[in-house]
């Protein structure tokens, strides 16, 4: 099982098209609200994540998930299941 | 702390294009509709290239006398819902039309496009159910699902094998799987490989939704869009399209190949709970689906084809960089928003009407000068949208001055 810190580094890794000005991303980094992310791109950044962990992240889930590590967060509870 | 602040950054988005361009972009006034191609802003005649108005038929004179005929026989709108007192024989007569043209047992019609997608999503699936979205399929798609009570998983866009992996990553389900896709994407102006998306959904048991909005009109012999035109229509589980494009008027339907649709009008909320289509929207609606399905209709085919090869060799030759194959929307991928909405505003103000497309309603964050032609524009029309294009490429080191002076 992949773990919290680990699944942050490749977060870190597939957010960084998203991020050109290369805002530092820390756990409590709002995806939308501080890395300015925008919110179709956020869905695009899943897609990556749940073929790296064979995982499915509903959108109706990505829709609750507000910073970085909440996205660590669901993606390590739905691999662990 | 107001109730405004949510939308300091949209607000603050919208005055940095204002200070550039002097207009807002998204709130353009027109001063006259001249007619099916040309439009007034003062005392400026405009070419108009991002009306969706494909078959050029909301000045048919067919459309436009069954609209004013309707509303001398039934007046100017029904004040009621489809299922109290505002089902009118143009409605039915509208379905049964419908229905038949797609050769399948069922068609619901609904007051606006926007609503169809709406209430045939979320009326179809429920909680047990799992949706399937394609990654680039318009917002009343992503608001169907969201008012439906099931899961939705995106997949790769135009991808019927990151469809089949993402399905196949479901191990257990209690209910139904349900894949959406649409026919002709409207920001970029690809199309989707229908069959294999057939293939792959019903191998796994599900039903294909296909949104047809922007394809209905244009594609396929008689005119029922790309799944005809794939020569797949009988296969496909459901269908839906549009009133406000090449019907020329406002609405939308659905059709299906399960008689068994017609209780859905018994759940579909925005179906329930609001008025039916207006008897001159769905007259005028009615009599375009008459033109589509005939010689003429193929005339106009034939037509808005020839413009948009002709529209595609002539900006790709320009060194634009488009987005997909010829097709009736033809968009040029810019380098970013700033630099798109200028070349927008420019274009406008020299007699060119296009739509600037931006992030977050773009794929891929483009920023985009669409064109959506019609088969009312004539070769001349086409040869003068692609010379202001030239005229942007000439005036560009003047525009980038400009937006360097504005930067300061």
């Amino acid at each position: 099982m992949p773990d919290h810190d680990e699944i942050f580094a490749k977060v870190c890794e597939l957010l960084k098209p998203y991020n050109p000005e290369n805002r530092p991303i820390t756990m409590q980094s709002g995806i939308v609200s501080d890395l300015e992310v925008d919110s179709v791109a956020v869905f695009d950044l899943v897609m990556g994540l749940e073929d790296h962990y064979d995982v499915s992240i509903p959108m109706e889930m990505v829709s609750d998930i507000k910073t970085v590590g909440e996205l660590c967060s669901a993606i390590k509870q739905l691999a662990e299941e | 702390m107001s109730l405004w602040d949510k939308y300091g950054t949209i607000q603050g988005r919208l005055d940095n294009v204002k200070k550039l361009i002097n207009r807002d972009p998204l709130g353009v006034e027109f001063d006259d509709i001249m007619g099916r191609t040309r439009g007034r802003i003062g005392n400026r005649e405009i070419i108009l290239a991002g009306t969706n108005n494909y078959l050029g038929l909301t000045f048919d004179e067919d459309c436009m006398i069954a609209a004013k005929d309707a509303i001398d026989a039934h007046g100017t709108g029904t004040t009621g819902s489809r299922v109290a007192n505002g089902t009118y024989t143009e409605h039915v007569e509208l379905e049964r039309a419908l229905a038949d043209h797609f050769k399948m047992p069922s068609c619901i019609v609904f007051s606006t496009g926007y609503q169809t997608n709406l209430a045939a999503i979320s009326g179809l699936t429920n909680k047990d159910d799992i949706i399937f979205m394609d990654a680039d399929a318009h917002a009343c798609i992503i608001d169907g699902t969201r008012l439906s009570e099931a899961s939705t998983i995106r997949f790769r866009h135009n991808s019927p094998e990151d469809l089949d992996k993402r399905m196949s990553r479901i191990k257990e389900k209690k209910g139904e799987f349900f894949v959406i896709i649409e026919g002709l994407y409207s920001m970029f102006g690809d199309i989707a490989p229908i069959d294999e998306f057939l293939d792959v959904t019903h191998k796994h048991g599900g039903y294909l939704y296909i949104d047809e909005a922007h394809s209905y009109g244009v594609f396929g012999e008689t005119g029922c869009g790309l799944a005809e035109a794939q020569g797949v229509m009988d296969r496909v589980d459901f269908i839906a399209g549009t009133f406000s494009k090449s019907l020329a008027s406002i609405g939308g339907f659905c059709v299906s190949k399960h008689p068994e649709f017609e209780i859905a009008r018994k759940v579909m909320r925005p179906y329930l709970f609001t008025a039916s289509p207006t008897p001159s929207n769905v007259s005028a609606a009615l009599a375009a689906v008459g033109k589509i399905n005939s010689d003429y209709g193929n005339e106009l085919r034939q037509n808005i084809w020839d413009r948009a090869t002709q529209l595609h060799k002539g900006l790709a030759d320009l060194g634009y960089d488009l987005c997909a194959e010829p097709s009736p929307v033809i968009a040029a991928r810019r380098p970013n928003e700033v630099i798109c909405a200028m070349e927008w505003n420019w274009l406008l103000e020299n007699g060119l009407y296009v739509n600037l497309a931006v992030p977050p309603g773009t794929p891929q964050s483009s920023s985009l000068l669409r064109i959506s032609l019609s088969a009312a524009h004539t070769e001349d029309d086409v040869n003068q949208i692609i010379g202001k294009f030239a005229e942007l490429k000439d005036v560009q080191p003047q525009l980038m001055e400009n937006l360097m002076k504005l930067a300061g």
